[in-house]
C-alpha cells in the first residue's frame, strides 16, 4: 500500500472528529505562531538597531581621554594626565597611513538664539573630517571648512531640528545665531538623520573646532574619531593609533580606543541570543502542542482498537498500522504548522500595521524550521500512540468492544 | 461425510495444541488433527468454551499454535513472523464473523476494497473488484451505504463479499448467523453454499446443529479436543 493511500486514510479519520482535530492542531497552531511572532520581534529589534548604527560606519575607532583601568588600586603616582588635544589629532592625521580621516570634536552645550528665540543645544566643534568621518553631510550650504577651522570664523552649520526650532520654514542660510552670547552666520543646514538611539542627531549645532575651543574655554578635545580605510585593517589601525598617541603622551597609556564594529558586533551577539531565547520560549509551546497530540492519538486509537483488529485481520501488517496513525498526527502537526505559520506572519504584520513603534521583521528561516519543527513534533509524538496500535493483538483488538 | 476428493488437504493440522500462559495455564486446544481439502464445507461445532474460537483463531493466522504443526498450501505457519502472517490472512484467509466487524464511517465499497488496500492493489481495480464481490452476493445496490446504515443482513453480506474479495483459499466463517434473524440466517447459509458449490472451501464454527448440517461434513469438539459424534452427543447429554 503507497504512502498517498495511507494519507488519504489519516485525512478521513481526522475528518470524522473535525472539533477533536481542530483544538489539537490549535494547539500546535499557537506554537508556531508564537515561535515566528517572537523571533520577528528578535529579528526586527536587531535590524532596528543595526539601522541605527548603520550611519555610524563599522570601520571608526574612537579615541578618548583616560584610561579604563581593569585592575584595582590608586593610579599610579608621577602618571601625569594628558588631555587630548589638536596636536594629537595631527600626529594621527600625518603618520596614520592606514587611516582615511581623523576627526576630532570639542563638545559642549551651548544656548543658541535666534531673535526671540532659543534653545540648549549639544554644540560640536569640528574639522571638515567629521563629516565624511561620521558619514553625515550638509544639504544645503557648506560644512566647516579648513580655513574657517584656521581662521576661527565664527560659523555654524545647523541641525535639522535645530533649524526648525530657530527659524521654522524660513531660510536660515547666511542668517546669524548667537551661541552662548557669540554672534554665528549659518553656514549650512544638515540633512536630516533622525533619532539614533534615543539621541537626536538633528539636534545639533557643528561650529568649527577652535572656535568651539574659545567658546567652551577649553584646549581638550572630547573625543578623536578615526575612519580607518579598509575595514580589514580595524584591528592593526587601533594599534597604530595606540603606539602614536603612546610617543605623544611621553609613554603615558592615558587614553581609551574603542572600536566600533567589535562593540557593535558583541551587541548583535546579544541580540542574536535574545532571538534564539524568544523563539526557544516559543518552542517549548510547540511542545505541549505535541503532547495534545500525543494525547489525542492515544485516545484515538483506544477508540478504535476495533477497527485495528479489523484491519489486522484482513492483512495490515504492523507497519501498515503503524504507518497509518503516524501519518494522523504528523497530518494533524503539519496542517497545524502551516496554519500557524500563516497565523504567525500574518500576526507580524497586523503589529506592524497597528503598532509601527514595534519593530517586526519576519525571517524567512524563522517560517520554515517552525513549520519543519512542527511536523517533526508530529513525528516524535506520534510514534510512541502508533507503536502502540501496531502492537496490539488482532484478536484481543477484534473483541475490543 | 465426504470431502472433495484431493490429494493434497489444503490445510493441515498435526498435533496442534494451544496453552494460554499465566498463573494457571489454560489448555485451550489439545492434539488437533485435522485435514482440509480444497472445496470441503467443514462446520466445527461445539458448546461455548469448547475451544472452537481458539481452533478459528489458529484456522485463520491470527493466533499461533504452542505445539504441533499447521500448514496451509504445505507452507508452515507455525514459524512465520507475524508480517508473514499478516500477508498470509490478506491473501488466503477470507474472515466472516458474529458481529460482521465492519468499518462503521466506511461505505460497503470502501468495506470490500479494505484487503485489497493493504494487498497493494491499485484504487480503480481496487473499487472493481469490489464491486464485482457485492454483486456476487447480490447487494451492489448498497455500495455507497456507510456499513452502520445497513440491516445485519445486508452486512453479513458485505463482510462475506468482503472475505470472498482477494480470492482466499479459505473462508472462515464465526458464528455466522448469530446476530441475524432466522430469514437472513438461511439466506446466508444458502449463499454459503452455493458459494461451495462454485468450488469455495468454508470452515464454519458453530455451536447450533441446524446450522452445521448445512454443511457437508462435521467435525466435534469439547475442551479443546476433537471428538466423535457418539462422545460428543454423550456428554451434551
Amino acid at each position: 500500500m503507497n504512502p498517498v493511500e495511507f494519507f488519504g486514510v489519516a485525512i478521513d479519520a481526522l475528518r470524522t472528529n473535525r472539533l477533536r482535530s481542530a483544538l489539537t492542531m490549535l494547539g500546535v497552531i499557537i506554537g508556531v505562531a508564537a515561535v515566528i511572532l517572537l523571533v520577528s520581534l528578535g529579528q526586527g529589534t536587531k535590524n532596528y538597531v543595526e539601522e541605527q548604527f548603520a550611519g555610524l560606519g563599522a570601520n571608526i575607532l574612537i579615541v578618548t581621554p583616560g584610561k579604563i583601568e581593569t585592575r584595582g588600586g590608586p593610579p599610579v603616582i608621577g602618571a601625569t594626565r594628558h588631555k587630548l588635544t589638536l596636536d594629537d589629532a595631527r600626529i594621527l592625521e600625518k603618520k596614520g597611513y592606514l587611516f582615511g580621516g581623523v576627526a576630532p570634536v570639542v563638545f559642549g552645550t551651548a544656548e543658541v538664539r535666534s531673535g526671540s528665540r532659543s534653545r540648549n543645544v549639544s554644540t560640536l566643534g569640528v574639522t571638515p573630517e567629521f563629516s565624511p568621518v561620521r558619514n553625515i553631510h550638509v544639504e544645503v550650504g557648506n560644512f566647516v571648512t579648513d580655513s574657517d577651522v584656521d581662521a576661527k570664523r565664527r560659523v555654524c552649520i545647523l541641525g535639522r531640528t535645530v533649524k526648525r526650532e530657530l527659524f521654522g520654514n524660513a531660510n536660515a542660510l547666511g542668517q546669524v545665531v548667537k551661541i552662548s552670547g557669540a554672534r554665528f552666520r549659518v553656514m549650512g543646514i544638515m540633512e536630516r538623520k533622525g533619532v539614533s538611539l534615543g539621541f537626536d542627531i538633528d539636534d545639533i549645532v557643528f561650529i568649527p573646532v577652535r572656535t568651539a575651543m574659545d567658546i567652551f574655554d577649553t584646549d581638550a578635545l572630547f573625543e578623536i574619531l578615526i575612519s580607518v580605510r579598509n575595514k580589514n585593517d580595524i584591528d592593526s589601525g587601533k594599534e597604530l593609533a595606540r603606539s602614536l598617541l603612546f610617543k605623544n603622551h611621553n609613554r603615558h597609556e592615558d587614553f581609551t580606543i574603542t572600536n566600533q564594529a567589535a562593540m557593535l558586533s558583541s551587541l548583535f551577539t546579544i541580540l542574536d541570543t535574545l532571538t534564539y531565547v524568544l523563539g526557544g520560549i516559543a518552542a517549548i509551546s510547540l511542545l505541549v502542542g505535541g503532547i495534545g497530540i500525543m494525547n489525542i492519538m492515544l485516545v484515538t486509537v483506544k477508540e478504535r482498537t476495533n477497527e485495528i483488529g479489523i484491519r489486522k485481520a484482513v492483512g495490515a501488517r504492523n507497519r501498515d498500522i503503524l504507518l497509518q496513525f503516524l501519518l494522523e498526527s504528523t497530518t494533524l502537526s503539519a496542517a497545524g504548522g502551516v496554519c500557524g505559520a500563516l497565523a504567525g506572519t500574518l500576526g507580524a504584520g497586523a503589529i506592524r500595521l497597528l503598532v509601527p513603534k514595534i519593530p517586526v521583521e519576519v525571517p524567512p528561516w524563522a517560517v520554515v524550521l517552525a513549520f519543519t519543527f512542527s511536523v517533526f513534533v508530529g513525528i516524535f509524538f506520534g510514534v510512541y500512540p502508533a507503536r502502540k496500535a501496531a502492537a496490539l493483538h488482532p484478536i484481543e483488538a477484534l473483541r475490543y468492544e | 461425510m465426504g470431502s472433495a476428493a484431493a490429494s493434497e488437504p489444503l490445510l493441515l493440522l498435526r498435533g496442534v495444541g494451544k496453552v494460554y500462559e499465566g498463573e494457571q495455564p489454560i489448555v485451550g486446544l489439545e492434539a488437533v488433527d485435522l485435514d482440509i481439502f480444497p472445496g470441503d464445507f467443514l462446520a466445527v461445532m461445539g458448546p461455548s468454551g469448547s475451544g472452537k474460537s481458539t481452533l478459528m483463531n489458529i484456522l485463520g493466522c491470527l493466533d499461533v499454535p504452542t505445539s504441533g504443526t499447521y500448514e496451509i498450501k504445505g507452507v508452515p505457519v507455525t514459524t512465520l513472523s507475524p508480517e508473514a502472517l499478516a500477508a498470509m490472512r490478506n491473501r488466503e484467509i477470507g474472515f466472516i464473523f458474529q458481529v460482521f466487524h465492519l468499518l462503521p464511517r466506511y461505505t460497503a465499497l470502501r468495506n470490500v476494497e479494505l484487503p485489497l488496500l493493504y494487498a497493494g492493489v491499485g484504487r480503480e481495480e481496487r473499487a472493481r473488484r469490489a464491486l464485482e464481490a457485492l454483486r456476487s452476493v447480490g447487494i451492489e445496490d448498497r455500495k455507497n451505504h456507510l456499513s452502520n446504515q445497513l440491516s445485519g443482513g445486508q452486512k453479513q453480506k458485505v463482510a462475506i463479499a468482503r472475505a470472498l474479495v482477494n480470492r482466499p483459499s479459505l473462508l472462515l466463517a464465526d458464528e455466522p448467523t448469530g446476530n441475524l434473524d432466522s430469514k437472513s440466517g438461511e439466506e446466508l447459509m444458502a449463499i454459503l453454499a452455493q458459494l461451495n458449490a462454485g468450488g469455495a472451501t468454508i470452515v464454519l464454527v458453530t455451536h447450533d446443529l441446524a446450522i452445521a448440517r448445512n454443511a457437508r461434513r462435521i467435525v466435534h469438539i469439547i475442551d479443546g479436543r476433537l471428538v466423535t459424534p457418539e462422545e460428543y452427543r454423550e456428554r451434551r447429554g
